[in-house]
């Protein structure tokens, strides 16, 4: 078995705030197997933006330097701060409307980027471009590389993203909500456009998102962030059929397609800068016991390739909460 | 009280903000800190053009003046004239803003480009021109200001009640029914304020600096009064000997644009709400 | 129930011009709106951006001058009145935006806006002000100290709570919810969800609930209406028309969403949503209609019933049912 893309080892990100240190991920891992499809699943404030960012090396400055070790292709790309180590990293932003310069063409700025990873000629790099926008099926490609974003639609520059992110002949894709911006019509095409891709390139993907649905149609694994720790992780099907976590079971149970009866979760997700001691759910957990350990809860693996860090996975939801 | 908190965590604003509020307090009690207060209008031939000296720290003039009482005295003059210009500016260019950025229509392209003749008029000729017109003087040369400044409040108000009439909160407001002249003054006009206050600082600055043009040309202040750009005017003549007696008025025109330019740039961070979560 | 909101013939045509030198035609946004809102239903309007939905609630609620057709409120027609009679008119209709940030003066203190509302109709007491404030924020789940804040200091479902408070405080019978849950965390979405079902209950209300998001329409709305360029294609109860969809784009629609067990059902929807700017002759969706026929690309589909409580405007509904 080759080894993985990506490996997350222990990383812990804090940032100086001026409302102090705000621990941001905390003893954070994750593996992107060779061709996995890998989703990192959490509400806002979970930390999944910092984690995206360390893995593209485009922390903010003025951080504490981070701990832990993450390795691309075995190298390790935290320590490591040279731009060649992460060449094969392609990155699908969240927003096409933000991404692409509005004054330039589009196709010069995906040129652009290719420079920097691909020797050849000026024609050799066009040729490939249009190339790269036949696999990401837009029409018309010759007729693209000369049009401005505007002239695009969000499905379009969605789909010229993904171009871009394959133009430096990428290893792994890091993608960021890509559709959360787009149409479910359109999101749905996005989303068999990226399946396709990893499939027939040989791709691994890292997905971020928010929405547990997107999650499913894309992802064979998921990891679950809550407060900047690893609360669940597993093969999505197994975790979204028969979530542990206690917070990932009250999550789920406020998704529209589930609900038996609106939920929600008491309380609010913790501010960085004042992270709960011990197990960070804690605060607003229905099964919180006098068991439960003053230490961080680790990572506890069960049957089936998953691990979740709650020693009462086993216990159920009192009834009580489905007011 | 906020956004002075926030101003002065910015050191260059703050730094901007010293200058101005000394620059204040010294226009304030100028007769009381100058020490020969007199000197604005007595001449002492005897002592004419003294070098910097214990006595006189900034030197004496052609007239035998002490420069530094003059500088102090001067301040008043210099201050007096930028806000007087800035408040009237203000008063012609932000209904005028208010009006033409509100509505669509003939009356606000009618509006606009009368703003653009105005903003068309180099500054300097038209004060020339007036101080011939009325009497050459400081008045007439406030009113020159005036008239070409207005114009830059009009466009700035403009420019902000544009954006702000298709901002969402303006539409929220009609939609539980507030009347446009609650809209317009209650919401859009606190609004556009940041932007007006930035425009007005860095305007008395422009305007110091204009005044102090005009005076040098001689159609703003006339002597003897203590007038920066007069004393540089009259120090031509005795150049190069008497090096202090242009450099100190000039110096305090200098400290006083910087002063209110910095502080400009500074407050268009500090007074904006929603600007302070980003620092924060 | 009574109808309390409808509409027939509704027709906006938004951004026409008429200067000195160009005449620019306008779009019509809205072309031909039927709908019937009956008393104390949540009903949804679905469509992919640009269909015209938040147009045709700018239009009800009266920011948005209708261009032919009839409004009718509480039994009375409002429609054809100059713009701040036909708001004067509507008052019972409030309209909480998508986003209820931008929605607030950022000026302001949370406490000053709410307060403003009552002012403007006709409360002026400070102290029964506050009373009333007080007892909304309350009701909406807020802690009454959060009126001293401001705008920019306040999470989004708390924002989300301000913006709902303050129509509320103005007595509406019908609001108008634009994207109440886009952009919300699901944990945060399933708690405004119950909330406004709550607040329909103890203020009587009636919800006009525009969203995107099928999976909460589906949840939350009794009726549904699904919008393709300025048309309502398809109308119903939201359990016939989620079980049985006879349109072929509500069918694309309601496949297109994703679900939590990764199922696809159904064909997707090529290409992407048309312009106003170029609307397709006959049925406006046969462009993209996996199940067209020539004679969709010339005869205009009316709205036929397909069942009790609804209706479909598809020249082939009966053939692919």
């Amino acid at each position: 078995m080759s080894p993985p893309v990506l490996q997350v080892e222990g990383l812990a990100v804090r940032m100086r705030t001026e409302g102090g240190v705000a621990e941001i991920l905390d003893d954070v891992s994750l593996t992107v197997p060779r061709g996995g499809t890998v989703g990192v699943v959490g509400e806002s404030g979970c930390g999944k933006s910092t984690l995206l960012r360390a893995i593209l090396g485009i922390l903010p400055k003025g951080g504490e330097t981070p701990r832990g070790a993450i390795l691309f292709e075995g190298r390790d790309i935290l320590s490591d701060r040279a731009a060649s180590a992460r060449g094969r990293i392609g990155f699908v932003p969240q927003d096409p409307y933000l991404s692409l310069n509005p004054v330039f063409r589009a196709g010069d700025q995906i040129l652009e980027i290719m420079r920097r990873h691909a020797p050849g000629s000026r024609a050799d790099r066009k040729r490939r471009i249009v190339e790269l926008f036949r696999a990401v099926q837009l029409p018309d490609p010759e007729a693209a590389l000369r049009k401005y974003p505007h002239q695009f639609s969000g499905g379009q520059r969605q789909r010229l993203l993904i171009a871009a992110a394959l133009a430096c002949d990428p290893a792994l894709l890091v993608a960021d909500e890509p559709t959360t911006a787009l149409d479910v019509t359109t999101q749905r095409e996005i989303l068999a456009l990226l399946r396709r891709l990893v499939a027939e390139r040989g791709l691994s993907l890292l997905f971020v998102t928010h929405d547990f649905g997107v999650l499913a149609s894309v992802c064979a694994e998921v990891t679950v962030l809550y407060a900047g720790r690893v609360a669940e992780r597993g093969p999505t099907r197994a975790v979204l059929d028969a979530p542990r976590h206690p917070y990932t079971r009250l999550l789920l149970a406020c998704h529209p397609d589930r609900a038996t009866d609106l939920l929600g979760i008491p309380g609010t997700v913790p501010a960085a800068t004042a992270q709960p001691g011990g197990c960070r759910f804690h605060p607003r957990c229905p099964i919180i016991h006098s068991g439960c350990p003053v230490e961080p809860p680790p990572l506890v693996a069960l049957p089936g390739g998953r691990a979740v860090a709650c020693p009462w996975h086993e216990d159920a939801i009192p009834e009580a909460l489905r007011a | 009280m906020t956004a002075l908190r926030h101003l002065m965590r910015d050191p260059v604003a703050a730094f901007g903000l010293l200058i101005v509020v000394f620059a204040a307090l010294v226009a304030v009690f100028a007769p009381w800190i100058a020490p020969h207060p007199d000197d604005a209008f007595e001449s002492h031939l005897l002592q004419r053009l003294r070098p910097p000296s214990a006595e006189f720290p900034f030197g004496t003039d052609n007239l035998g003046r002490d420069i530094l009482s003059r500088v102090i005295l001067g301040t008043r003059n210099a201050l007096l004239v930028a806000v007087a210009v800035v408040v009237a500016a203000m008063a012609i260019g932000v209904p005028i803003g208010l009006a033409a950025g509100w509505k669509e229509g003939w009356l606000s392209e009618a509006l606009m480009r009368v703003t653009d003749v105005f903003l068309a008029v180099p500054q300097l000729i038209l004060a020339l021109a007036l101080g011939q017109l009325l009497a050459p003087g400081i008045a007439s040369a406030m009113v020159a200001l005036a008239l070409t400044y207005w114009p830059f409040f009009a466009r700035t108000v403009f420019a902000e009640t544009r954006r702000l009439r298709s901002a969402l909160f303006v539409d929220a407001l009609a939609g539980i029914g507030a009347s446009p002249s609650r809209i317009l003054f209650l919401h859009v006009l606190p609004n556009a304020a940041p932007a007006v206050l930035v425009r007005a600082t860095i305007g008395m600055g422009f305007t110091i600096l204009t005044a102090a043009i005009l005076g040098f040309l001689g159609v703003g202040a006339a002597p003897p009064s203590p007038d920066w750009g007069l004393a540089v005017s009259e120090a031509r003549q005795h150049l190069p000997e008497a090096w202090w007696f242009p450099t100190f008025p000039g110096l305090a025109i200098l400290l006083l644009v910087l002063g209110f330019n910095l502080l400009g740039d500074g407050l268009r961070d500090a007074a904006d709400p929603r600007l302070r979560r980003s620092r924060r | 129930m009574p109808e309390i909101l409808g509409a027939s013939q509704l027709v906006v045509e938004l951004g026409a011009r008429r200067g000195l030198l160009r005449h620019r035609a306008g779009v019509r946004a809205v072309d031909g709106v039927e709908i019937s809102i009956a008393e104390g239903e949540t009903f949804g309007i679905v469509g992919e951006s640009g269909c015209g939905k938040t147009t045709l609630a700018r239009t009800l609620l009266g920011l948005q001058r209708e261009s032919a057709g009839e409004v009718r409120l509480e039994g009375r027609v409002v429609s054809g009145l100059d713009p701040r009679a036909a708001r004067r008119a509507r008052d019972a209709i409030q309209y909480v935006h998508q986003d209820p940030g931008a929605a607030l003066d950022p000026w302001w203190r949370v406490g000053a806006t709410l307060a403003e509302g009552l002012a403007i109709h006709g409360v002026g007491d400070r102290a029964e002000q506050q009373a009333r404030i007080a007892g909304m924020l309350r009701a909406v789940g807020l802690d009454a100290a959060l009126a001293d804040r401001y705008p920019h200091e306040l999470s989004g479902g708390q924002q989300r709570r301000i913006g709902l408070a303050r129509i509320l405080l103005l007595r509406p019978k019908v609001v108008i919810l634009d994207e109440p849950t886009a952009g919300l965390d699901l944990s945060v979405q399933a708690a405004v969800l119950r909330l406004l079902r709550d607040l329909r209950a103890q203020f009587g209300l009636t919800y006009v609930f525009i969203s995107h998001d099928l999976s909460v329409v589906r949840r939350v709305c009794d009726r549904v209406a699904v919008m393709y360029l300025g048309r309502v294609v398809e109308e119903g109860s939201a359990a016939t028309l989620f079980a049985e969809p006879r349109h072929p784009y509500t069918r694309a629609l309601i496949a297109a969403a994703p679900h939590l067990d990764g199922r696809e059902s159904g064909p997707s929807l090529p290409g992407d949503p048309p312009s106003l700017r170029a609307v397709p002759p006959g049925c406006r969706f046969h462009p993209r209609c996996a199940h067209a026929a020539p004679s969709c690309a010339t005869s205009e589909p009316v709205r036929e019933v397909a069942a009790a409580d609804h209706a479909v405007a598809c020249l082939r509904w009966r053939v692919l049912a």
